[in-house]
């Protein structure tokens, strides 16, 4: 009975406030004017955000939230911000293959984009933070990010701030020793919840029924997706929106690949040391074979060995390059290495935990760029660049 | 006479001649004959069921679902993750053919496709109407 | 270093700090067992099912799972005392099938030991099985545990021999599980002769593992999950104090408890099946100790498919399912209840939802 119990309560919960929320600033569909049509049409395509009944959305909160994103303070050498790697002007990544972080350290793995987040039922790419309230609290005291050795400068700079003292007090109420880094991670995360973009060619192609909103080699492309290509199996849609996520984790094959000789003994040794209070996030960021193991990391399920979670697919043309280590550079590459069956190069060695349904697709070139062609127009209106040639129409 | 008054002539005609049963009474040869009519495409469907050559792999339908179980005709149309909407019956047939059996998929009206469905639902004859359910 | 270890841990809570102490590997569980003897662990992985397709082509699948066990089962800590094959290692039984399954198997560390299914059997009545892995039936102890393996999976010879024009046929006759024209499966006189002799050197009090592939219980005939003269073998196993049966065959969790004997099913590597409850038109006796597994989603090809580590608690098989795209389950013997139980899943209340079966 537990197990129904709770999610329902959740939901109800979730229901309340997501009423709450949208009854509240809502514009009036009468007067509306352009800037909140845009804003409506950009939802098209998205189920509605799930917002957590203990941080309910507030304009002052979202305000809030976005100074912190910001603030290059919370870092050891005062360089690095959410933005530095979640930067709006890549799509909230940074369009690097790894993150970098202080002094110019690496870490391991690829900055996802913060747009549409807000959907993912796990954070990270092993999806080791329930949500997006967990996940901000961990970067800044990332030995290979912020660097901060904990979050007590980050509390020193908000209770001192005047800016912060003022935000914090009329958000939360609270000043002083009451600010604690909860309430700057729940206004970080309600920020974020805000980043949230729907309303691509393909949204208005398969949802609103516009059949010349996608081109010629677009719907090939996603007839393959569908079909032949087997991707919509993970990168998931649904009746009247899509995600492109089943919120799962698997091994595909990249990353693990490479490592394939040393999993007996990393495995072995990361949970040796795991026991002895290693800590999940510091490892797997600063080793970069440790990275390999993916979910096992989290919850040492041999079944789990290289599986990392399924990312959305919405605005991917913006978030190059690509997969879990960024090793892949475009996105005819990615459709390579699906289409090989696991490996990027087809005369790589598969690896012996690769997740089931990953198997070579037999798909033609042409139908490889179709592919192409087809993830393009998950691209949201709002973050579209023009290309040259639509600029000219 | 007008051609409809002629027809009607010719059917009541037909009728008397043959002794037959008004249209809305079949007779149990009637019955019998449309009921081995049909258990014949089912036996038809359970012959494509267990053929390894009805995909590319060798692979039969029967190998993941003995007796046509797990396959739950009556929950169908149905959300499919698989393709990411919902839909009848003879598209997952098609899934399954595509995928599972790395085969070519079947035209919706394929008597094939036809004996594949009347198969299945015979194997689940009497279970109640479930549509949409997981 | 010890106090940012201390602060950021504070503040962090990290879903892995969640999993420690709840879903711990084997390799770091203490095998804290009353005796140093009758305790030690041991793998099974079982029903691969390689199937040819021609030339040196393989169905990808089947290959798949039976590659994944063997390297996950490598990575036990501690290793296990041997690994079991529980059968059905080939889909028709020829020399490419098995050639290929051997060659897959020859990858795991350690002692081997196989079981023989019917799609391993019903070609060349299993000479070629034998080539390659030996007898079809045998016992061998092992740190005071009396092990059996038994082939369930014979029939009445009438149709083994009469029957059928060709091997070929009489092969492909009984790789089809609800095929109208098969026949059930036995474990027949001359190995229950042998068994007796075996066991009457036996002390009763030795614990005694049985493996074979089909059920030694009765649950749904029209699928042989099934041996015909399970009785009279139940029967030869009655005087003993501990008695496991473990077979694979069924490709999903059962379990029960007949008297003194505990019974396993292993899990399948190449695909699952349906409950026999699932098909409407038959009675069926699944036994009512177990909670069944969810449906398999066919998308993720090793979705409801996995192997196990079978620990040997003071002489009590306790097994512990490795499933691929599902929630791990550990079914293990409850001292008190005197009876196998799924550790989580036991009442209606506590089932996996959804856990309606078509």
């Amino acid at each position: 009975m537990r197990y129904v119990l709770l999610p329902t309560l959740v939901l109800i919960a979730l229901f309340i406030f997501y009423k709450e929320a949208n009854t509240n600033p809502l514009p009036e569909p009468a007067t509306a004017n352009p800037q909140s049509v845009t804003e409506e049409n950009n939802l098209l395509g998205l189920p509605p955000v799930p917002i957590p009944a203990n941080n309910p959305q507030t304009p002052a909160k979202i305000e809030l939230g976005n100074k912190l994103f910001h603030d290059k303070r919370f870092s050891v050498d005062g360089t690095v911000s959410c933005a530095k790697c979640h930067n709006e002007s890549h799509a909230f990544t940074d369009g690097l293959p790894v993150a970098v972080g202080h002094h110019g350290l690496t870490g391991t793995r690829n900055a996802p984009t913060v747009l549409n987040a807000a959907f993912n039922q796990t954070q990270f790419w092993d999806g080791r933070e329930p949500d997006l309230e967990g996940q901000s609290k961990q970067p800044p005291v990332n030995p290979v990010e912020g660097g901060l050795a904990n979050h007590e400068p980050i509390l020193e700079i908000t209770r001192t701030d005047p800016y912060y003292q003022t935000a914090f007090q009329s958000v939360f109420g609270v000043n002083g020793k009451e600010l604690t880094i909860d309430h700057v991670s729940k206004a970080i995360a309600s920020f974020e919840r805000t980043l949230v973009s729907g309303n691509s060619a393909f949204d208005r192609y398969y949802f609103k029924g516009q059949t010349n909103a996608m081109t010629a080699a677009q719907v090939r492309g996603f007839q393959l997706f569908i079909g032949q290509g087997r991707c919509v199996s993970c990168h998931t849609i649904e009746q009247d929106h899509a995600l492109f996520s089943d919120s799962r984790f698997h091994n595909i094959g990249i990353g693990i690949n490479q490592i394939q000789q040393d999993i007996p003994r990393l495995t072995k040794a990361f949970l040796e040391a795991k026991n002895k209070g290693g800590e999940v996030d510091v490892m797997v960021l600063t080793d970069k074979k440790s990275s390999e193991l993916g979910r096992f990391a989290v919850t040492n399920e041999l079944s789990q060995i290289g599986a990392f979670k399924t990312p959305t697919l919405r605005n991917v043309e913006l978030t190059a390059p690509y997969m879990h280590d960024g090793s892949l550079k475009t996105l005819k590459e990615v459709m390579v290495h699906y289409n090989n069956g696991g490996v990027s190069k087809a005369d790589e060695q598969v690896n012996d935990f690769l997740s089931g349904g990953i198997r070579p697709l037999n798909l033609t070139d042409p139908q490889l760029d179709d592919l192409v062609a087809f993830m393009k127009a998950l691209t949201s209106s709002k973050y579209a660049v023009p290309t040259p040639t639509q600029a000219a129409n | 006479m007008s051609t409809y008054q002629k027809i009607t002539m010719v059917l009541c005609l037909a009728f008397a001649a043959t002794g037959s049963a008004m249209a809305d009474e079949f007779t149990d040869a009637d019955l019998q004959r449309w009921q081995q009519q049909f258990m014949g495409v089912v036996s038809e469907g359970r012959e494509l069921w267990t053929s390894p050559k009805l995909g590319g792999n060798g692979v039969a339908c029967a190998q993941c679902h003995p007796k046509a179980a797990n396959t739950h005709p009556e929950t169908y149309p149905k959300f499919q993750k698989q393709l990411g909407k919902v839909i009848p019956l003879w598209q997952m047939i098609n899934w399954c053919l595509k995928n599972p059996l790395e085969g070519q998929p079947l035209a919706a009206d394929d008597p094939k496709m036809t004996a594949l469905q009347a198969y299945v639902t015979y194997e689940r004859r009497g279970v109640k109407l479930e549509p949409g359910k997981h | 270093m010890n106090t940012m270890n201390n602060s950021r841990r504070n503040f962090i809570k990290t879903a892995g700090t969640l999993a420690i102490g709840s879903t711990l590997p084997i390799s770091l569980v203490e095998l804290a067992f009353a005796e140093g003897s009758q305790n030690f662990t041991f793998a099974y992985i079982s029903d691969a099912h390689i199937q040819h397709i021609k030339d040196n082509r393989f169905v990808r699948n089947w290959d798949r799972g039976l590659i994944r066990a063997v390297a996950e089962t490598n990575l036990l800590t501690p290793k296990p005392d041997f690994v079991m094959f529980g059968g059905d290692l080939a889909q028709l039984g020829s020399k490419p099938e098995l050639d290929h399954g051997a060659q897959i198997l020859s990858a795991l560390h350690g002692n081997v030991h196989y079981v023989m299914g019917e799609h391993d059997y019903y070609l060349d009545l299993g000479e070629y099985w034998e080539k390659l892995f030996g007898p079809q039936y045998y016992s061998f102890g092992h740190k005071g545990v009396h092990f059996v393996v038994l082939n369930s999976i014979k029939t009445y010879d009438d149709w083994t021999f009469k029957r059928w024009p060709t091997a070929e046929q009489r092969m492909q006759e009984m790789a089809i599980l609800d095929n109208p024209n098969g026949s059930p499966f036995m474990v027949g006189e001359e190995q229950r002769l042998w068994l007796k002799n075996d066991l009457d050197k036996v002390n009763k009090d030795t614990p005694v593992v049985v493996f074979s592939h089909s059920p030694l219980q009765k649950i749904y005939k029209g699928w042989n999950f099934w041996t015909d003269d399970a009785d009279q073998v139940q029967a030869l196993l009655k005087p003993f104090k501990k008695v496991s049966v473990i077979y694979g065959h069924v490709h999903q969790i059962q379990y029960n408890q007949i008297g003194n004997i505990s019974f396993n099913s292993v899990m399948a590597t190449a695909w699952p099946w349906p409950y026999p409850q699932s098909y409407a038109q038959a009675e069926q006796y699944l036994p009512k100790l177990t909670v069944p597994m969810n449906r398999a989603d066919p998308f993720f090809d090793r979705d409801a498919t996995g192997w196990q580590f079978i620990n040997l608690a003071n002489g009590n098989a306790d097994l512990n399912f490795t499933l691929y795209n599902n929630t791990s389950r550990v079914v293990r013997y409850n001292e008190k209840q005197k009876r196998p139980e799924d550790v989580v899943y036991q009442d209606e209340k506590a089932r996996i939802v959804p856990q309606t079966h078509y």
